[in-house]
């Protein structure tokens, strides 16, 4: 009788449930861990160049992670597919990237605890889908020799607006390359499920920004003609290769998640 | 003569179970027939009833709150004694059984020809009603003065509920009026025949509410006030009305191929006022019951007890104003009414204005033995309604409570519908048919997930996020006409009942669904263009079977059968390869498929299908007092037309249901105690699962609900209550999981109390009530292992009367709790944030805070 009546009540009681959770968590980003706080940071690209960074910044319009398998073409169609997320973080952040200390997010993280295996960094000032924005995302400062040569003392501050628009190939899909997929970084590669009160860092590494870049064609500032500077065009191999290595799903950004 | 037979008297009131009354009313032929014949035939008079003893209501059938009407033959011999009684009209073995016990009791003076005594053969019919208890309004304050009619015969110390008699008088000329409509009968314990009576002083908004005295009904409305609510039934979310079938008079209400819901019902065309009585079956356990009837089925019946001219006027918060005009032609039956409302309100908070107005009116009429209703019906509504708030909105304080975002959200409707009904009798055979024809228009705008959904194509210009609001659109015309004939056998020494039935509609619907841009308010998109033809013929057997006197066996077999002939003219959207130099860029409706091809953007496609329904019941009755039951059947819910496909045979989403139940009820000392209770399992094979982002409820997996349930009424002289409790467990069969948005539990609790005050201002009688309506709905499971909060609401009123005047006050949600009363984790992004927000979070719909209401009533004229 007693068994009957605890079956019974198991059968109908407010208990069960409809899978997942929604959790909130922690947020931050941070440079290399291998740069050292208040220090510039020294590297050599590929091209042979030893860069000193004494500024690197980077500003973030949001985090995102979804549920779907990496896989090359996968953003084609569409720079959001709802249904497909698992964790965002929505608050804007301007991170030293040339700092390995956490730096967080204005405010936490909103998720479920479906596994993530995709993550997305999203690069814009205004909205993602703006016809324009002239919002500074990368702001970068430093010198960079190869081998004995001069030293190349540059600056460039970059944006993603109508000077990375995609011209149409095809007139009849004028909406194959809208701007927001070039201000989505993505596919990042992840594997967890977030939980309740972790802590997401995103380590920003500005060397794979200046991975390929060929310092020597930068040109000069205008303003300044003992300086070079990057012109925040989509042309010449120095803005190129930059805003490459900014775009990079890898190499750029690690995603290191932290369970409480 | 019209009897007022559902006006107790306070002692009567008091000291029977007035849960059953009922009308057994004194016929020699029907009052046309006897009026003919005193013209033909001056010198005849009928006999005269002199003495009269009620009926007593069957305890059994009270228990399962069953109706009969019973017809007898008698002969009245030259000195007035009852002889050889027939049952003309069955309505059952113990209807039958407590009528000749009764009549047996009746003494008349005989009929005269030219002067002389002669016997005579009449009909007696006798209708065991369970008739709404008179509310303590102007015309009918609960407890008139004993002088207000004359004790019937036998009252006193009747242990049952006794079936009341004419208060007729000696030398009044005989005769009567067979009122009501034949009733199906009772399937047991999860039947309930709903007595409104006093609880009509529980407020109410609307008619839809009184659902709530079934139990496990709980209604939410996020669409605002016009728009149809959302039902919760026994674990179902029935959303508008896709899984539970409405009639009121018969007409049905479920809205065939409406975009927002195939099924939608929209029952605020029902004046609260006018509703007589309501059968709320739970489960698809009656051969009557047709689509939709998947997690039951709700059949009002319209009726307006009071007799003259009444207005009411009431004024309350939020500038709401509702105007009510009633009347019932003295000397006619309650079911001849007409009722009138207008009602608008600014509403609480942010963009919840409403504005109504329905008209009623129904005529009841007899020739010879047959009856014949007229029903006309005309409804108009307009309104906005805030949507959803995202909690994280509302804790950021970037919203409040009763705020919204967009303004565009609302709705309006229309509904114009007649019907004709005639029942007549041929010997033993009751026949009923009935024709009825319904224009309808309805109008939904809301938005759930704010700039979400419109992702750019690459054939599209480029575009930003332009809005998700959904703008659907129907217009229905339905016609449609059903109808049965019952009728007695005798086998085995005992009387049976059969009845075959049918039923047939036709529907042509237009639906659109379009989403409207948020910058422009102009429709950017079109998701739905459909036209729809669809018919459903039905026909059903169902036998009652008495092979013991202590077990009866009902049930039988629907067979449907849809026909659907569907155009979408929007079936192309997406086409493989544009053309080049005619790119079809952002239009919905594509006339190409691939390089250029030429292709219409329509789509025909016919089908039809069969439901085979079979559906039993028995109940059992050991003792008195005191009924098992079970009962077994199968229901359908057609698909959607936007889902039919050429040839494919109609994929519908079916039931299967079983119950097990126990009823009891008793008479103790006045007071009528009906106590309920039952368990019962539903399987569905394709569940309707809420689609945030299509707005509505989409096909889902099959699923399971399991549960008990648990119902009391206690109706006394001076008190009455209802009290109902469901424990619901529903579960997806494929994972096991809990089914989101399903209340678990809830419990709703009625009571009115009304009392005659000692003082009688100029004479007449001054009488107090209040009615407390109670609701509580336990943490529902929503998507993501979440629970929503628990709701606790409270509404009252109390009321003054004197007659011809009645003044209320009402107030709903009467503790000012600050509830949420729907819950929901999606993902919506309503630029509320400085990033797009893309994943699952809470959203609410605010539930209404306290809102009184002030209410003055006069009825002039008529009596009753």
């Amino acid at each position: 009788m007693r068994r009957a009546r605890m079956l019974l009540v198991l059968a109908l009681c407010a208990c069960g449930g409809t899978g997942g959770e929604l959790v909130t968590f922690h947020a931050a980003a941070a440079g290399p861990a291998d740069s050292v706080s208040g220090q510039p940071f020294v590297f050599t690209n590929a091209l042979g160049y030893q860069v000193t960074l004494t500024r690197a910044r980077l500003h973030i319009g949001g985090v995102y992670l979804n549920r779907s398998v990496p896989s090359s073409g996968s953003q084609a169609t569409s720079c959001v597919l709802p249904g497909i997320y698992s964790g965002q973080v929505t608050s804007p952040l301007d991170v030293d990237v040339i700092s390995p200390d956490a730096q967080p997010f204005p405010a936490d993280g909103e998720g479920t605890t479906d596994r993530s295996q995709t993550g997305e960094i999203w690069l814009f000032g205004t909205a993602v889908d703006a016809t324009d924005d002239r919002t500074v995302l990368a702001d970068v400062a430093g010198t960079a020799v190869q081998g004995t040569g001069t030293p190349i003392e540059f600056t460039g501050k970059f944006t993603i607006g109508q000077n990375r628009a995609v011209p149409v190939g095809n007139p009849a899909l004028p909406g194959s390359s809208p701007l927001c997929k070039q201000r989505i970084v993505t596919p990042i590669s992840v594997d967890f499920a977030l939980a309740q009160g972790g802590t997401l860092l995103v380590r920003v590494d500005p060397r794979a920004w200046f991975r390929n870049v060929d310092f020597a064609q930068i040109a000069a500032d205008p303003d300044n003609p003992a300086q070079r500077k990057f012109l925040d065009r989509s042309q010449g191999q120095p803005d190129l290769a930059f805003y490459g290595g900014l775009r990079a799903a890898s190499g750029t950004y690690l995603f290191n998640w932290q369970s409480p | 003569m019209e009897m007022s037979l559902h006006k107790p008297t306070t002692r009567r009131a008091a000291r029977h179970l007035v849960l059953a009354l009922a009308a057994a009313q004194l016929a020699a032929p029907t009052r046309a027939t006897a009026q003919a014949q005193a013209q033909a035939q001056e010198d005849l008079r009928p006999p005269q009833v002199v003495q009269r003893s009620e009926a007593i209501y069957p305890p059994a059938a009270l228990a399962e709150r069953r109706e009969a009407s019973v017809t007898l033959e008698v002969t009245v011999d030259t000195s007035g004694r009852v002889g050889d009684p027939k049952v003309f009209e069955s309505g059952g073995k113990e209807f039958d059984d407590a009528a000749m016990a009764a009549v047996s009791q009746w003494a008349f003076t005989p009929a005269e020809e030219s002067g002389k005594p002669v016997a005579a053969r009449i009909r007696i019919p006798f209708a065991f009603r369970l008739p709404p208890l008179p509310p303590p309004e102007l015309a009918t304050p609960p407890g008139p003065p004993a002088t207000a009619r004359p004790p019937a015969q036998g009252e006193a110390g009747a242990e049952h509920p006794a079936v009341e008699t004419p208060a007729k008088q000696e030398g009044e000329e005989l005769e009567a009026t067979v009122r009501g409509r034949a009733r199906p009968r009772s399937r047991g314990a999860s039947d309930y025949d709903v007595t409104v009576g006093q609880l009509s002083l529980v407020p109410r908004k609307t008619a839809a509410e009184l659902l709530k005295l079934a139990p496990g009904i709980l209604l939410s409305n996020e669409g605002g006030e016009g728009h149809a609510n959302q039902v919760f039934l026994r674990g179902f979310d029935a959303r508008e009305g896709q899984d539970v079938e409405f009639s009121v008079a018969g007409v049905p209400a479920n809205q065939v191929g409406n975009p927002h819901g195939n099924g939608y019902a929209d029952l605020n065309f029902i004046i609260p006022e006018v509703v007589s009585s309501l059968r709320v079956l739970e489960g698809p356990y009656d051969p009557r019951q047709g689509n939709f009837a998947v997690a039951g089925s709700a059949e009002y019946e319209l009726g307006f007890e009071e007799r003259g001219v009444g207005l009411q006027v009431g004024y309350g918060s939020y500038a709401t104003r509702r105007v009510l005009a009633l009347w019932g032609p003295p000397g006619s039956s309650s079911r001849t009414f007409g009722a009138a409302e207008f009602y608008e309100t600014d509403g609480f908070g942010k963009n919840r204005d409403a504005t109504r107005g329905s008209a009623i009116g129904q005529y009841e009429g007899h020739l010879g033995e047959t009856t014949y209703r007229l029903t006309l019906q005309g409804y108009s509504a307009r309104w906005h309604s805030a949507g959803v708030i995202r909690e994280d909105d509302l804790g950021a304080g970037r919203k409040a409570f009763f705020d919204t975002y967009d303004f565009g959200q609302g709705g309006n409707a229309t509904r114009f519908s007649v019907s004709g009904e005639i029942e007549s009798r041929s010997g033993s055979v009751v026949y009923r048919n009935q024709v009825f024809a319904i224009l309808s228009g309805a109008r939904s705008r809301e938005n759930t997930t704010g700039f979400l959904l419109d992702v750019q194509d690459p054939q599209q210009t480029l575009h930003t996020q332009r809005g998700d609001l959904i703008d659907q659109s129907t217009s229905a015309t339905t016609a449609g006409i059903r109808g049965f004939a019952r009728t007695s056998l005798d086998a085995f020494g005992r009387r049976h009942e059969a009845e075959l039935g049918y039923f047939a509609r036709y529907d042509v619907t237009d639906g659109t669904q379009y989403r409207i841009e948020a910058a422009t308010n102009a429709p950017y998109h079109v998701d739905l263009d459909l036209h729809s033809q669809v018919a459903d013929i039905g026909i059903y057997g169902d036998l009652s079977l008495n092979p013991l006197s202590w077990l009866t066996l009902r049930g039988g077999a629907r067979l449907d059968l849809f026909t659907f002939d569907i155009l979408n003219r929007c079936a192309v959207q997406s086409v493989a390869h544009p053309s080049l130099t005619n790119p079809p860029l952002d239009a919905s409706c594509l006339d190409q498929e691939s390089f250029g091809a030429h292709r219409e953007p329509v789509q025909p496609a016919t089908t039809s299908s069969m439901a085979f329904l079979p559906r039993v019941s028995a109940l059992v009755t050991p003792v008195a007092h005191l009924t098992f039951s079970g009962s077994y059947g199968k229901g359908v819910r057609s698909i959607d037309p936007q889902f039919i496909t050429q040839d494919v045979k109609t994929p519908f989403a079916s039931a299967r249901s079983i119950d097990l139940g126990a009823s009891y009820t008793r008479d103790l000392a006045g007071t009528a105690l009906a106590l309920r209770t039952g368990v019962f399992e539903t399987k569905v094979d394709k569940d309707l699962i809420f689609s945030e982002s299509a707005g509505r409820n989409v096909l889902g997996g099959s699923s399971t609900r399991r549960g008990l349930l648990a119902a009391a009424r206690l109706t006394g002289g001076f008190l009455d209550e209802s009290l109902n409790v469901t424990l619901v467990r529903a579960t997806f069969d494929d994972t096991g999981l809990l089914i989101p948005y399903v209340p678990d539990l809830v419990v709703r609790s009625d009571t009115s109390v009304w009392r005659r005050l000692p003082w009688s201002p100029g004479g007449v009688p001054l009488v107090a009530s209040t009615g407390v309506g109670v609701t509580f709905v336990g943490r529902r499971p929503l998507p993501f292992g979440d629970r929503s909060d628990r709701i606790v609401t409270v509404d009252a009123s109390v009321s003054l009367a004197r007659r011809p005047v009645r003044l209320a006050l009402t107030a709903t949600n009467l503790l000012d709790a600050q509830y949420r009363l729907g819950e929901f984790n999606y993902a919506s992004d309503f630029h509320s944030q400085p990033a797009p927000t893309l994943v699952p979070v809470r959203h609410f719909t605010a539930g209404a805070p306290r809102q009184l209401m002030l209410t003055l009533e006069v009825l002039l004229g008529g009596g009753s």
